[in-house]
């Protein structure tokens, strides 16, 4: 397997040369030289956050440089790379050693987003062939797409629903027509998703029942990560995607990882003789099969989109707590199991939404969705209805959001005890035409145990300033 | 007796009437169907666009495309200068099909037809106004006058329009418009196109249109340049493949 492996990486490299060896002979011209310079470009983005509640204290703080470097290899090939130089978060001293590190003082960080090379008409006029750090964005709903799986979510900002890191991936696209494609995706090594910061640290957590008589006093955990062999760790994906009748659809599968870790030991230690325990977790990442398809049209000028998929894990997700350390006479191991995901029981996600644009430069976008991204197992999906009016103004230099946001049902014979509300108006002005002043708030409300109704406490007031260059 | 004269007489006046209205008619549809030929002629085009938006005080903002385009229903356009738009490029297919690549999305996106109703990017152009389908395919065509140099034409939506009515003067020697004057339903002239043509190899090119919104009291100029005609585009250069290129 290591061999064929190592043969194909070898082969896709030596072809991948000899295009870009090739096409280099045909740059003479002076404007061909022209378009293949490097082009850098990008965006400034302030973003800041404070809470509307008590004493307005900050919550977010992002200053982040976007470069974009752009190059035309040959006609048929380029590079391209997306790079966030960032200065994120509050400073979080606690100890004067700490006045000693400048990367606590005055946090910075730099991520390399994307940078590939594509090759069109590799090997063959119809196939097109991408290289390198992607974001292999699949899906036609809005933002919120359950078929987006191939990409490790980034989940730093949960308000920034649907962003994804880029994958290490080879990505193929075989064209029939214009009308039909093939698309293969394979990413040699799984890396899962990165969880939430700062005062949307713990949104994602489940919240933990106790037996009884227990009190937590400390806890720790170990995620057990799939070793980085083919197969364990890659991840395959294929789409069919085409347009028939004026209606776009697709067809994809992905033999993936789900990014967000399952926990699937808990061991109970005694601390005290007062119901003190602690807890030692085993995290784990599952395999899953995910089928999935979507579709967009437009009829008598509504735009109509749907997109489902079915997970399919691979195994059944069984949690077990093991309580042999409180039972030390049991002569057999004192374990309870309870099975997170039955792999007999697929579930899906899914969304349906809508859009129109009024002659008067308004906007409205709706959204169905059954199953938020961190939502796993049948009965553990939710509703969520998502709804954007948005109105421009003077020739789209300002636009008002009035209404936006979002209507979450946990349990629907329960609902006056299990919703959530978000609403989220914004106005965003554009002082010049590379200058985008956003303001905004954020206000949730609820009952019961949900992401955003367990937000309650954080309404925000959000101010952002783009520059784009 | 005298009764049949009288029938006769307004039964020839009522035919010599028709006649005439029947030939203004004909030769109007003739004159639309003249200005198409030399409108939309090209088998396919490809230009530098550059668009200059001057509000009320006269202050201007410029944004450049790209802009190719083949037959009548086949357009790509992609915008490369303010940076904050650089990258963004709409496909415009035949049945009302468009897509709309937004770079920091990474996929192409379907557009409800509704886009149509609004202006195209914060121009004083319509979707209607930008798209290339010959007029006598939209509107039907009524003479109204004949001047020195121009013929002035009434057009008159077939299918569902913003407009009530377009009065179009077309050049009499070499049949490209020179003014297009756009009425809403309530009857008011809202919009007004000056056109610019300049001859390139054997095609006209428009190649400044001046629109003006009166009420917004607000005006786009589009110009063109680099202007090549039949180039030998395909069809593989109007995909979805290219739109994400």
């Amino acid at each position: 397997m290591k061999r064929i492996y190592l043969f194909l990486t070898v082969i896709i490299f030596l072809s991948v040369a000899s295009s870009l060896i090739k096409a280099q002979d045909s740059i003479a011209t002076p404007q061909a030289q022209d378009e293949s310079k490097l082009k850098i470009s990008g965006e400034l983005l302030s973003d800041e956050r404070l809470l509307l509640k008590d004493k307005n204290n900050w919550v977010w703080n992002e200053n982040r440089l976007t470069l974009k470097f752009d190059k035309k290899i040959t006609d048929n090939s380029k590079f391209y790379s997306e790079v966030w130089l960032r200065n994120i978060g509050l400073p979080n001293l606690t100890t004067s050693s700490d006045l000693y590190n400048k990367g606590i003082i005055d946090p910075n960080n730099l991520e390399i987003r994307e940078a590939y090379i594509q090759l069109y008409g590799f090997l063959t006029k119809n196939l097109d062939l991408t290289i390198g750090r992607q974001r292999i964005a699949w899906g036609k709903a809005d933002k919120l797409n359950p078929t987006d799986n191939l990409n490790p979510l980034d989940l730093e900002d949960i308000l920034d629903f649907g962003r994804h890191r880029g994958s290490d991936a080879v990505n193929l696209n075989y064209y029939l027509n214009n009308n039909f494609s093939f698309q293969g995706i394979f990413i040699p090594f799984f890396q899962p998703a990165n969880m939430p910061v700062g005062i949307f640290a713990n949104a994602l957590n489940p919240t933990m029942e106790l037996p009884q008589g227990m009190v937590l006093k400390g806890y720790s955990d170990v995620l057990l990560m799939p070793k980085y062999n083919l197969g364990e760790s890659a991840i395959v994906g294929g789409k069919f995607k085409g347009i028939i009748k004026g209606v776009d659809f697709s067809l994809s599968y992905v033999w993936g990882r789900d990014g967000l870790p399952f926990d699937t030991r808990n061991t109970f230690i005694p601390v005290d003789t007062l119901g003190g325990i602690t807890i030692n977790s085993q995290l784990s990442f599952a395999r899953t099969h995910i089928i999935g398809a979507d579709m967009a049209t437009s009829i008598a000028g509504v735009g109509f989109w749907a997109e489902a998929a079915l997970f399919i894990p691979e195994k059944d997700i069984i949690m077990t707590n093991d309580l042999s350390a409180l039972y030390p006479l049991s002569p057999v191991p004192v374990t309870m199991d309870t099975k997170l995901l039955d792999k007999t029981k697929p579930y899906i996600k899914y969304v349906v939404g809508g859009d129109y644009n009024f002659s008067d430069g308004s906007y409205i976008n709706f959204q169905c969705l059954h199953g938020f991204i961190h939502e796993r197992g049948n009965d553990n999906l939710n509703d969520y209805f998502f709804l954007r009016y948005e109105k421009k103004f003077f020739n789209e230099k300002l636009k008002i959001t009035p209404v936006g946001g979002g209507f979450i049902v946990t349990d629907w014979k329960k609902l006056k005890d299990n919703y959530a509300i978000v609403y989220m108006p914004e106005v965003s002005y554009k002082a010049t035409d590379n200058t985008e002043i956003i303001l905004s708030t954020v206000v949730f409300d609820g009952k019961g145990d949900n992401l955003f109704a367990n937000l309650r406490d954080y309404n925000m007031f959000m101010f952002k300033i783009k520059y784009s260059f | 007796m005298k009764d049949s004269k009288i029938r006769i007489t307004f039964l020839t006046a009522l035919i010599a009437a028709g006649s005439i209205f029947s030939v203004y008619a004909q030769d109007a549809s003739t004159i639309l169907k003249q200005m198409d030929n030399v409108m939309f002629s090209s088998k396919d085009m490809s230009a530098k666009n550059k668009i200059i938006l001057i509000d009320k005080s006269g202050k201007q903002e410029i944004r450049e495309a790209t802009v190719q385009q083949k037959g009548t229903d086949k357009r790509m356009f992609r915008f490369t200068s303010p940076a904050s738009q650089a990258g963004i490029s709409v496909l415009s297919l035949p049945d009302d099909i468009m897509y709309l690549y937004l770079p920091a999305f990474g996929k192409e996106r379907r557009i409800s037809t509704s886009a149509k109703n609004q202006n195209f990017a914060g121009t004083d152009f319509s979707y209607d106004d930008m798209e290339s389908k010959p007029y006598s395919d939209k509107y039907t065509s009524k003479l109204l006058n004949i001047e020195t140099n121009v013929f002035v034409l009434e057009l008159t939506p077939k299918v569902q329009s913003d407009y009530s009515k377009i009065i179009v003067n077309i050049n009499k020697t070499n049949y490209y418009p020179e003014l297009m004057e756009y009425f809403d339903k309530g009857n008011t002239k809202i919009k007004e196109a000056h056109y610019t043509f300049k001859k390139v190899g054997n095609y006209w090119n428009a190649q400044e249109i001046e629109m003006s919104d009166l009420k917004k009291n607000h005006k786009t100029k589009m110009q063109m340049s680099d202007v090549k005609y039949d180039a030998g585009l395909t069809d593989d250069d109007f995909s979805v493949r290219k739109l994400k290129q």
